[in-house]
């Protein structure tokens, strides 16, 4: 008899929210040693560790597997990262830690992900796989710097980053659906056809002197009123409009997948493509939609990476955020707001290693793997067995 | 009489055949294309990469031309002679020590499509090889040549296949896709070696503390030349070890018990399992032997001609990648593997800085070039209809063509 | 006084595959408030013919009618707008979609702003549901609910859409005989509201209970169209197989000796974790054929898999020759003297890209003489399979031969060979002739009965009545997970199919 039957038997509470509180106590014992609480002794933070690890293994006893070891990875992580802010100086803590500059931080360089992530949830909820997504962003990025350097206007350049990403995603469709690749295959191959033809056209344009300065950028947008209050103001007062695009765009999605007829379909697409096909849903027509939807969007991510945030473009500026993007859109089940969070979490853990170096120099390169090291945590450790749109990969054959 | 009902049923099976793994699919090509599709591939990515040369104002034939003339190949041509043959000679050596490390990263992706994964790991464990060749062959000055070697090439093949060996143990225990784990890795392992030799890093040189570099590999270490000029950075004899182990390939996969479980569990996990192979265990297995194939090439490379790694070389480095282009374009074949490795070092020689010449193509351009060149062999692999439909016509590929005739009733 | 226009008419339909013929110049005719059988054997033609009615497929010759008039069904939406509706053999329900997303899907209720409306939905579900009597809950998932349920939910899904013409393509291979029963009323309710209904089938006894005409297809060729009224199950047999048929095998008496298998108090869970298999015990002796009958779906594939190896079973003891193998994988289980024939030969008992020397070394490659010390012996792995290529009368290819390229019943020679080639003791034959044609199933179940002669016990898992009668020596009947009775082969098909169901009082098993 589990122990779940047994909870239930006995009123003892369920193991979901206790799985739940674990991962958040594994928080909570690393966050009360940083400023502004700022504990100098590791020993209730690792009191607090300990009770997640508890809480992690009841969950575990009670057949709730992945949120019980997330429980217990939170409380191991917690636990060891009071352990080292016990250890380090409170005037660097208090460098590093400045949560509101830690927030806007996060939200930046969580906004390519989001796109990616939403752009994957769109072309995998269809039924095809998309690996491509980091190249299909790198078109974006590059395409959309060259194209505001052109026409001299960011929202051209957006749209021609946008085209650009679509038009590396119609390929990826071509290939997956008509002709029935191997659609990881494919989608690696777009990320090195994306790769090849920015440098080549960087290169041949730009040469070696690189994007020139003062190439018009998408603007910030700022909260009226809200950039007055202390805290939040800096936090999320003003951010870029593409940002603010990227935030929006989350519900926008959920609710069209969940709550509209055309969402429904394309869902069945994914599920069953024959069930689908049968009552007369276009099955071909929205998964080339759906790609290069995707494309689209991922391209979105890449735009602001060069016209947004940083102001210019260079070889492979994208970097794997493409590959962190689809752990995203794994991570949150194929959910547009889970995905969000996977995509702000990783976001956060950029904005950590950004800030840490301070302090540090030469474990400042190091830091660099922490987006990675988190997303392969992620994807071994808390993904296991979360099921993806059960015709996912596989090309549609019609009679 | 009465019978089980007619209908052919909608495949459940991925790929819409039973069992039709990519290893599958690439069965087709290997029973069904022989030398002619790899070659068809290779003459087609070169083609539409010229469209694009040609886009870009520049002339293709000059283009390729000029690439050509850089890898030293003419050197097999007898009418060859004098200047232009000692010219070729010494391109031909440099074509050949980029090969050397192509063969073993394209048998690391090779062997793992065999057993139904995309290993994409191939630089990143690449990097760990190297990494721990450079430092066992900087350390340890009083060991004999022969026992310094064996043992740094040993820790980089140890290195490789740990590093390889815990994406296949995170997919054999929770199922984590091969594809992104290894991405990871590959990025992992990439900035944990340019934090080793930058500044202030464990592994930096002792003698200036202004280079982020590694200590140099000591002479004894480093592989014997046997063509060329050593001073000149002639040919070592890396690239036997390197076709030794496109034979120890061969043999594992077609002549062993081992290699029997590889092939079938990457045709068809589900047959595999019924016939008692543990498909778990497969996958680590083969991943880690992946890993120690492409830890060896970076241990080639480093003993070889590297001598000493600098954070910039970790990452500028590509010859892991380069591996899948090779895999894919070879089959996952023995000796197509030989071929596109050979191929794909071509290139890369004929469009280095050294011996392109800027006047005709840019080199900078010509990297990315050939990285254009690789994505669009990756695709053209990706979807084996277009490729095999031309040969189809010609012959009559039963497996192809029974499973799309299967008649409904 | 003008006859009505059929509701359909198919004229002179060929559809061909490459050199098969499917549907050679049929013609079928059905009439609005009929329920009309189709029946035939495998391969017949039956589901092409349906899936042009449906715009799967497009006939090479030949046209369709409806109401009289001419039309071309190009897709499935087209043939929904004609007011055909299909309710396929394998579902076209999508699993995690509750049972009212997969009604509408395709013509949704929208509520304001273009949003679905879910409510409006079910309220249309509901209604339908209560008109023609399909019991159904709206909002659940659909893999929760009962093959039953599912499949009121498909037949509501073409009743949704305004279908006349309703296409049912074996409804009761998945059902027990009371949902039969159920099925049959909401099929009578149909008929009278005016809907022409197409019923295909290959049992007949089914055919002669509902429907009003029957029209025989035997390979493409449309045979005839008779009454149901005036037909007989010998008649029908006649007119589909086209000779007397041989339903009994020759088999003399078993001998059986000591038991090879011994299955006791065995539970087995499924892949959802419900308990499949739930205190099972019985034992098969060498020398006989022990059939395990039933619907599927009743915990056979869980109950084969364990004993095979291929499932840790919850709890409970497998012996096989004394030596006990519960959770012991399936090389130790193979080692012990177990020999399976795999339900899905593409699936499971071949690796199609592998050639026949291979597939047929799939159980022991590992060992002596077809490999030393890791190193495989092609060679005799090549010798051997000729020979059992030859002894099993194998057409279509050499060792060299790739799996795939060989037909169903070479295929199924193949997976038989090999299993009988490593001398078992016991024999799984997991419905051993599914999907083969006549001359291959009579191989099998001589080779079966030979076999058994040849002193091996025999487990025969198998759907089909005749087959079980045909074959067994003793067989068990199997519902819910549970052993529910053991019947003699003389058994009557009543008795049997009354197990099936879950009806009667039960003997145990030995």
């Amino acid at each position: 008899m589990t122990a779940h039957a047994l909870a239930a038997g006995r009123a003892l509470p369920a193991p979901r929210p206790v799985g739940w509180a674990g991962v958040a106590l594994g928080a909570i014992a690393w966050y009360i040693a940083l400023p502004p609480l700022l504990l100098r002794t590791p020993v209730p933070s690792l009191l607090v560790a300990a009770a997640a690890v508890a809480a992690g293994a009841y969950a575990i006893r009670a057949d709730e597997r992945r949120l019980g070891w997330g429980a217990v990875a939170a409380g191991v992580l917690g636990g060891l990262g009071a352990v080292v802010a016990t250890e380090s100086g409170e005037s660097n803590l208090e460098d590093v830690f400045v949560w509101s500059a830690l927030i806007a931080a996060m939200l930046r360089f969580a906004t390519p992900l989001i796109f990616g992530a939403l752009g994957g949830i769109v072309c995998e909820r269809s039924g095809v796989i998309n690996i491509g997504l980091e190249g299909m962003m790198l078109m974006g990025a590059f395409f959309g710097i060259f194209g505001a350097d052109l026409t001299g206007s960011w929202v051209s350049g957006v749209l021609i980053g946008m085209a650009a990403g679509g038009a590396l995603a119609l390929v990826h469709a071509l290939f997956s659906i008509q002709f029935r690749a191997d659609q990881v295959v494919s989608g690696f191959a777009m990320n090195l056809l994306a790769l090849g033809i920015t440098g080549y056209v960087f290169i041949a344009h730009y040469g070696s002197r690189g994007t020139p300065d003062g190439i018009p950028r998408v603007p910030d947008v700022t909260l009226p009123g809200i950039e007055a209050i202390p805290f939040v103001g800096d936090a999320v007062g003003r951010a870029s409009l593409l940002t603010w695009i990227a935030l929006l765009l989350v519900p926008a999605l959920a609710l069209f997948l969940f709550r509209t007829p055309r969402g429904l379909r394309l869902r069945s697409v994914g599920e069953k493509p024959r069930a689908a096909d049968s009552v007369g849903v276009p099955v071909i027509r929205t998964r080339y939609l759906a790609v290069i939807a995707s494309g689209l969007l991922a391209a979105l991510g890449g735009v602001y990476l060069s016209i947004a945030f940083l102001g210019s473009f260079s070889q492979n500026l994208t970097a794997g955020r493409g590959y962190i993007a689809l752990a995203a859109v794994i991570f949150g089940a194929w959910r547009p707001g889970r995905a969000l969070l996977a995509a702000l979490l990783f976001g956060f853990s950029s904005a950590l290693a950004q800030r840490l170096p301070t302090f540090s120099e030469s474990t400042a390169v190091l830091f660099e793997a922490l987006p990675y090291v988190l997303t392969l945590i992620v994807v071994a450790g808390l993904i296991g067995r979360t099921r993806p749109p059960a015709a996912i990969g596989v090309p549609y054959v019609k009679e | 009489m009465s019978q089980a009902p007619d209908r052919p049923e909608p495949p459940p099976y991925p790929g819409g055949e039973p069992g039709a793994t990519p290893a599958a699919r690439l069965a087709a090509y290997i029973r069904g294309g022989g030398l002619l599709v790899p070659l068809l591939t290779a003459v087609l990515a070169f083609f539409i990469a010229g469209l694009v040369m040609l886009f870009t104002g520049n002339d293709p034939f000059a283009t390729y031309e000029a690439i050509f003339e850089g890898t030293g190949l003419q050197w097999l041509f007898p009418w060859v002679t004098g200047d232009d043959r000692t010219l070729a000679a010494v391109n031909l050596q440099q074509t050949l020590i980029l090969t050397t490390p192509l063969i073993l990263t394209g048998l690391a992706v090779a062997l793992a499509f065999r057993a139904g994964l995309f290993n994409i790991g191939g630089q990143g464990q690449y990097i760990v090889g190297s990494i721990a060749a450079v430092w066992v062959g900087s350390s340890f000055a009083g060991m004999p040549a022969f026992l310094h070697i064996l043992v740094a090439i040993a820790a980089a093949c140890i290195a490789g296949a740990a590093w390889a060996g815990f994406a296949g143990f995170l997919k054999a225990t929770v199922g984590a896709h091969e594809v992104i784990s290894t991405i990871m890795l590959n990025y992992i392992a990439l900035w944990v070696g340019v934090w080793l030799f930058s500044l202030g890093g464990p592994l930096q040189n002792d003698r200036d503390e202004s280079l982020p570099v590694s200590n140099d590999v000591v002479e004894d270490a480093r592989l014997p030349v046997f063509w060329g000029d050593p001073v000149l950075q002639g040919l070592h004899i890396g690239i036997f070890v390197a076709l030794a182990a496109v034979v120890v390939f061969w043999l594992l996969l077609n002549r062993s018990t081992a290699g029997y479980e590889v092939r079938a569990v990457g045709f068809n996990p589900e047959a595999a399992r019924y016939g008692g192979m543990s498909v778990a265990r497969n996958y680590v297995l083969v991943m880690a032997v992946c890993g120690l194939f492409a830890g060896l090439a970076g241990a080639l490379d480093v003993l070889g001609w590297q001598f000493r790694l600098a954070t910039n070389d970790v990452q500028v480095s590509q010859i892991g990648f380069l591996g899948i282009a090779v895999a894919l374009l070879g089959r996952s074949t023995a000796s197509g593997t030989v071929a596109a490795a050979l191929l794909f070092g071509a290139l890369l020689s004929g469009t280095s800085q050294r011996n392109l010449d800027p006047t005709i193509f840019e080199p900078e351009l010509a990297s990315n070039l050939t990285l254009i060149i690789q994505g669009l062999v990756v695709l053209l692999v990706s979807a084996d209809v277009l490729v095999l439909s031309a040969l189809r016509r010609g012959r009559s590929l039963m497996m192809g063509r029974r499973r799309a005739e299967e008649p409904a009733k | 006084m003008p006859v009505e226009a059929p509701a359909l008419e198919l004229r002179g339909i060929t559809k061909r595959f490459g050199p098969v013929v499917a549907n050679d110049r049929v013609d079928f005719d059905l009439r609005r408030g009929e329920v009309h059988a189709l029946l035939g054997e495998n391969g017949a033609g039956k589901s092409t013919l349906m899936s042009i009615l449906y715009g799967l497929y497009h006939p090479d010759e030949g046209e369709i009618r409806v109401d009289g008039d001419p039309v071309r069904v190009g897709s499935p939406a087209r043939a929904i707008e004609l007011g055909i509706g299909m309710v396929h053999q394998h579902f076209m329900l999508v699993p995690v979609m509750t049972v009212t997303e997969n009604i509408v899907l395709g013509e949704e209720p929208r509520g304001r702003v273009g949003t679905l409306d879910v409510r409006e939905g079910a309220r249309r579900v509901r209604e339908l549901s209560e008109r023609y009597g399909l019991a159904v809950d709206p909002d659940a998932l659909i893999e929760d609910v009962t093959v039953g349920a599912q499949q009121r939910a498909e037949i509501l899904r073409a009743l949704y859409r305004d279908a006349r013409i309703l296409v049912l393509d074996e409804p009761t291979a998945v059902l027990t005989a009371e949902e039969t029963g159920e099925l049959f009323e909401v099929l009578r309710n149909l008929r009278a509201d005016g809907v022409a209904i197409v019923f295909i089938s290959h049992k007949l006894g089914e055919a002669l209970e509902i429907a009003d005409r029957i029209t025989v297809l035997r390979r493409g060729k449309r045979i005839d169209t008779v009454p149901a009224a005036a037909s007989s199950e010998q008649s029908l047999a006649r007119l589909m197989v086209g000779r007397e048929v041989l339903l009994q095998v020759e088999k003399s008496e078993a001998r059986p000796s000591e038991p090879v298998l011994d299955v006791r108090d065995l539970r087995v869970r499924d892949d959802r974790g419900l308990e499949a298999v739930r205190g099972v015990s019985f034992s098969v002796r060498g020398g006989e054929i022990v059939a395990l009958a039933g619907v599927d779906g009743n915990g056979q594939n869980e109950l084969v898999e364990a004993i095979t190896g291929l499932r840790r079973p919850g709890s409970g003891e497998i012996r096989v020759a004394g030596r006990e193998v519960a959770g012991a994988g399936v090389r130790a289980t193979s080692d012990a003297g177990v020999a399976h024939i795999a339900e899905d030969r593409q699936l499971r008992g071949l690796v199609l890209p592998f050639t026949l020397a291979e597939n047929l070394a799939l159980r022991d490659y590992r060992s002596p003489p077809l490999s030393r010390r890791g190193l495989l012996n092609t060679g005799r792995m090549t010798s051997r399979a000729r020979s059992l290529l030859r002894e099993y009368d194998v057409r279509g290819g050499d060792p060299g031969t790739l799996a795939a390229s060989l037909s169903g019943g070479n295929q199924q020679k193949v997976c038989i060979a090999r299993e009988i080639a490593s001398n078992p003791r016991l024999l799984v034959a997991h419905q051993p002739t599914r999907g083969l044609d006549v001359g291959a199933i009579e191989f099998v179940h001589r080779r079966l009965v030979a076999e058994r002669d040849a002193g091996r016990g025999i487990l025969l898992v198998s759907l089909e009545f005749e087959e079980v009668r045909s074959l067994a020596d003793r067989i068990l009947v199997i519902y819910e997970g549970e052993i529910v009775g053991e019947f003699p082969p003389d058994a009557s098909e009543e008795e049997l199919g009354v197990a099936m169901t879950g009806g009667g009082v039960s003997q145990t098993a030995a």
